[in-house]
């Protein structure tokens, strides 16, 4: 039931003393750090969390100009690993491990794979990118320390992916939620029903944002349990939260991260239950701990103590990062409320596309969502009405009168990585 | 079934007969498709390269896209093949009437079909020997009750194979 009992279940108390102690360890091997060093000679013991809370927050923008070694604490020589970010604007964004560091992340992620039912018995399908990339590598090592076998496959060729699936009898895998709804129709080309020639379980998505009724449609189609799970490859990459059995909400690890929410506009930590920023300091990683990190990640934290007994509190699922915003005609919109409106519609499939583009010094919301061959009945008025209640569900979820348009199974792009979803003309 | 016995038939079941429906069924593809260049060549390259033949054809169009609705001899065969392309596609039951090709008798259709109160949601014409006759392809709410109506009528119903044999 749990990978580690006594951590997973330790008493509220008992973790904010262990946590006031792990955030004076910190802080003080912060400022061997060239950037740390400066920002943090004014802060010398915390007693209490409202002590740890005066300290300035940790922009992206931050790691940026840091960039290569300014978060350094060690010598390069006790580095053993570092992931970056693709750096397609401005410096990427590298992060450093010694050999504990990764131990640790390791440690964590075997915990949430354990969690969500993963055992040693269990054939592990890991569909996720390998590379600097930290979601395949990540998981990896996560499945191995927990000692289910482990299939190193990577992303893409579908046929392959099957293949596979067939053959070794993978009962987990670990996918893109996009991708995982584009295999679908690779298996019913191929004539597999993934509920009867398959052996799936389990499935972990993420590393894009999607919404619960993209996972209930994942879960529908291949008779699968689908875990959410949260990370940031500042935060190490995936492992940071992670639902349990019951689903609603993923479980944070208290004893390895440091949480807040904040108001994003005036940086006020908020009480639990309040919407805002996500806000994490790692606890244990030696190599380049990280304070207050804007994760720029809009979720709250879950009242109540879950039916599984472990005491981590929950953080919801993703609203957006504050980045996806879209203003449109002065009205905020996220992508993924759009998502979720598109995902309810069984006539609908599950690739679309948000355009937002300028006309007449207006902004114009496109939507362009694919039909799903199966419930198709043949007639234009079945098309018609489903069309004007898409619109009609859309404007009641954004307050924007969007323009949707239906089009063919199959005829919008399709990317091997990170699907594509939104696509800004006017910047 | 002979059309006189079927007659017969009716008139002695007085219009309730149960004759299994189907009898007289014909088919017909309705795709999705957009609005935009090249989509229905697409559709007719899929058949053709399978030797499937058109025979007739209809597209009702909203704008930005709309449903062609095509007959095909072997529409089952067709379905499948189009399936396997990833196209949307749908097959529906449809009425085929043959109608003589001369003025007055797709009056004398619909006039039946109106006085029974018989909605008509989509309606087309092909017409297969010139002079000689016509097929309306119809497609109502009222399926069954349509199909007795003509017959009671003497309206003949043809069904997928009898579509192409004319």
């Amino acid at each position: 039931m749990y990978w580690e009992e006594s951590i997973e279940t330790i008493k509220r108390d008992d973790l904010d003393k262990y946590q006031i102690k792990m955030l004076n360890i910190l802080i003080n091997q912060a400022k061997n750090s060239t950037f740390y060093k400066k920002r943090l000679f004014n802060y010398e013991k915390i007693n209490s969390f409202s002590d740890f809370q005066k300290i300035p927050f940790t922009t992206k923008q931050d790691l940026r100009d840091g960039f290569p070694y300014d978060f350094l604490t060690i010598d390069i020589k006790d580095v053993v690993r570092l992931h970056s970010s693709s750096g397609t604007t401005g410096n990427p964004t590298v992060i450093f491990h010694t050999k504990n560091d990764l131990d640790e992340w390791s440690n964590l992620i075997a915990r949430c794979m354990y969690m969500a039912g993963v055992r040693k018995e269990d054939i592990f399908q890991n569909i996720m990118s390998y590379g600097l990339f930290t979601g395949g590598i990540g998981f990896h090592y996560g499945a191995e320390k927990l000692g289910a076998m482990t299939i190193p496959i990577g992303p893409g060729n579908s046929k392959r992916q099957i293949w596979f699936m067939e053959k070794f009898k993978t009962t987990v895998v670990h996918i893109l939620p996009s991708y995982a709804l584009r295999l679908y129709t690779h298996l019913q080309e191929e004539g597999i029903d993934p509920k009867k020639d398959l052996s799936l379980k389990i499935a972990f998505v993420g590393a894009e944002p999607h919404t619960e009724e993209t996972r209930r449609k994942i879960e529908e189609l291949y008779g699968i349990k689908v875990y959410n799970s949260y990370g940031l490859s500042e935060m190490n990459g995936p492992g940071v939260a992670f639902e349990c059995e019951y689903q609603n909400g993923m479980h944070l690890w208290e004893d390895n991260y440091y949480a807040e929410i904040i108001n994003p506009e005036t940086g006020e930590v908020l009480p639990d239950g309040e919407e805002g920023e996500l806000v994490l300091t790692t606890l244990k990683r030696t190599a380049m701990p990280i304070i207050r990190y804007r994760t720029r990640d809009l979720t709250r934290i879950i009242l109540g103590k879950c039916s599984c007994g472990r005491t981590h509190r929950k953080i919801d699922r993703i609203k957006g990062r504050s980045d996806d915003m879209l203003i449109i005609n002065g009205v905020n919109i996220f992508p993924m409320q759009i998502e979720q409106i598109l995902m309810k519609a069984k006539e609908l499939g599950a690739n679309y596309i948000i355009e937002v583009q300028k006309e007449n010094f207006m902004d114009k919301l496109y939507i362009k969502v694919e039909i799903n061959n199966q419930f198709f009945n043949g007639t234009l008025e079945e098309l018609e009405r489903l069309q004007k209640h898409i619109i009609e569900e859309l404007k009641n979820e954004i307050g924007v009168n969007p323009i949707v348009k239906l089009v063919e199974s199959g005829s919008l792009p399709q990317n091997e990585g990170k699907a594509v979803r939104v696509i800004d003309h006017r910047k | 079934m002979k059309e006189k016995q079927l007659e017969l038939l009716i008139i002695e079941n007085n219009l309730n007969l149960n004759f299994k429906i189907g009898d007289f069924m014909a088919h017909q593809l309705s795709i999705f498709v957009e609005n935009k260049p090249g989509k229905f060549e697409k559709i007719t390259k899929i058949l053709g390269e399978k030797d499937l033949n058109i025979r007739g054809f209809s597209v009702a169009s909203s704008g930005d896209f709309g449903v062609l609705k095509i007959i095909v001899n072997n529409p089952e065969k067709a379905f499948e093949i189009l399936k396997e392309n990833n196209i949307t596609v749908s097959i529906r039951n449809i009425l085929a009437v043959q109608i003589d090709d001369n003025s007055g008798s797709l009056h004398n259709l619909l006039n039946i079909l109106s006085t029974n109160n018989i909605n008509l949601e989509d309606c087309y014409g092909i017409s297969v020997a010139y002079n000689k006759s016509a097929v309306i392809i119809i497609e109502v709410e009222k399926y069954p009750e349509a199909e007795k109506i003509l017959l009671a009528n003497n309206i003949r119903i043809l069904n997928d194979s009898e579509i192409y044999s004319l």
